[in-house]
């Protein structure tokens, strides 16, 4: 059994593509998940990919910044190749039309044709999936809910970015490139495997309940019944017109069984606050302080590790306010440095899926 | 009316992981990311239509 990564900083992405074939070199790939910068032409970029590995199921996405072993880079292209014993099986759909409204109905279809069985009877701990979802699309709740609701196995993912133009992300399958659009992957792994969720924050004590929100623009308009910015600003006993300087170290989290789901607030318009996340009307919301996110991930790996008895691979989607955070308090390369002795890829992202959609964390699909 | 949300709950927890305790734990997670305590609710809770209706949109689901 094998999984092998490679990473390329070469400038066009024909030398790139050829790098990572180079690196990749001699072994017989099954499936190859990519992430890229989106610098590089995303049309072209998949079919490239898809073409030189003509045999293997192929697919990825654009990003905010790339990961690999032991290195957080910009401008490049990462790759994780698996052999037909890493993954004895897998299986890519394209969600469409993301914004005319989320259907899912006709990938599980689908993926029950392929795997002769349907996903709502599957065993959760013998299939796994990937969700990879266009970034700027605002439907990842509706999503990852409608994923959740039709079955009991694990969809873990990112959403794509662009390296915060916030113009246009794409996802690659099939050679192609898609925006608007999602990618369901499932897999049968040839290996156990695991999930992190980590994020570094803990509660301040400070409850905040929505009292009333618009929850299709994912917009905050009262807190605990008062303008949602007051009553934020508040619970941080600093003015409103701070407040928007906290956002990255105090966002709000709903805590399930002491674990926070965060919801990492946009920005403040007329007193309403928006979210790059999903937020619900009586959804009970607590202030989150950051902490050390480079202690944080070592003791979520020391665990995954432990629980598998070793890590053969690490496919990493992690928040880019968390990146942008590592970057601010120079951390970037304690935290690749994280992840050197493990076979690892990931991207900076514009959302992480984990049950639900959440933010400024760090979700990982681990194998053994 | 009082006691059917709370009623709905345990039948979707009991259903989705058939006893399956860390099945159980990820179902109760779900119910909350759509804005649904399942602790909140006791058999002498209020039948809230707006929380039904959600309730019930999860058990068409599972069909």
């Amino acid at each position: 059994m094998s999984i092998k990564i490679a990473g390329s900083t070469k400038g066009t992405i024909e030398e790139a593509v050829q790098d990572i074939k180079t690196q990749l070199g001699g072994l017989e790939t099954r499936m190859l998940l990519f992430f890229a910068s989106s610098s590089h032409a995303p049309e072209a970029i998949s079919a490239q990919m898809q073409e030189a590995f003509a045999g293997a199921t192929v697919f990825g996405c654009s990003t905010a910044g790339e990961i690999i072993s032991g290195r957080m880079l910009n401008g490049s292209v990462v790759a994780m190749a698996f052999d037909g014993k890493s993954i004895k099986d897998v299986k890519v759909e394209v969600v469409e039309r993301l914004k005319e409204g989320v259907s899912v109905e006709g990938a599980f279809s689908s993926f029950e044709k392929h795997f002769g069985e349907p996903v709502s009877v599957m065993d959760h701990d013998k299939y796994v999936g990937i969700v990879l979802v266009d970034g700027l699309s605002g439907s990842e709740e509706t999503l990852i809910d409608k994923v959740g609701d039709l079955t009991n196995v694990t969809f873990i993912g990112g959403s794509a970015g662009d390296d915060l133009k916030f113009e246009a992300t794409h996802v690659y399958a099939d050679g192609r490139s898609y925006s608007d659009a999602a990618l369901l992957v499932l897999l049968k792994p040839g290996t156990r495997f695991t999930f992190i969720k980590t994020q570094s924050f803990c509660d301040r004590g400070k409850r905040l309940v929505v009292s009333k929100a618009n929850e299709e623009t994912r917009e905050v308009i009262e807190f605990n019944g008062k303008p949602a910015a007051d009553a934020y600003a508040e619970a941080l006993g600093i003015p409103v017109g701070e407040a928007p300087e906290r956002f990255m170290h105090n966002p709000v989290g709903l805590i399930i069984e002491g674990e926070p789901y965060v919801r990492s607030p946009q920005r403040i318009k007329e007193g309403r606050m928006a979210f790059y996340c999903g937020v619900t009307e009586g959804m009970e919301l607590s202030l989150l302080e950051s902490t050390d996110i480079v202690a944080d991930t070592a003791q979520a790996l020391a665990k995954a590790k432990a629980e598998l008895g070793g890590i053969s691979g690490v496919i990493n989607f992690n928040c880019i306010l968390r990146t942008l955070e590592l970057n601010q308090k120079k951390l970037t390369e304690q935290y690749g440095a994280l992840f050197a002795d493990v076979p690892t890829i990931g991207f900076s992202t514009y959302g992480e899926q984990y049950i639900g959609h959440i933010n400024q964390t760090a979700t990982m699909l681990v194998f053994k | 009316m009082a006691g059917k949300i709370k009623q709905m709950i345990d039948t979707i927890i009991s259903q989705r992981s058939k006893d399956n305790p860390m099945l159980a734990g990820v179902i109760k997670t779900k119910l909350m990311l759509k804005g649904i305590d399942p602790n909140k609710f006791t058999p002498q809770s209020d039948d809230d239509p707006a929380i039904i209706a959600k309730l019930e949109a999860v058990i068409k689901e599972l069909k």
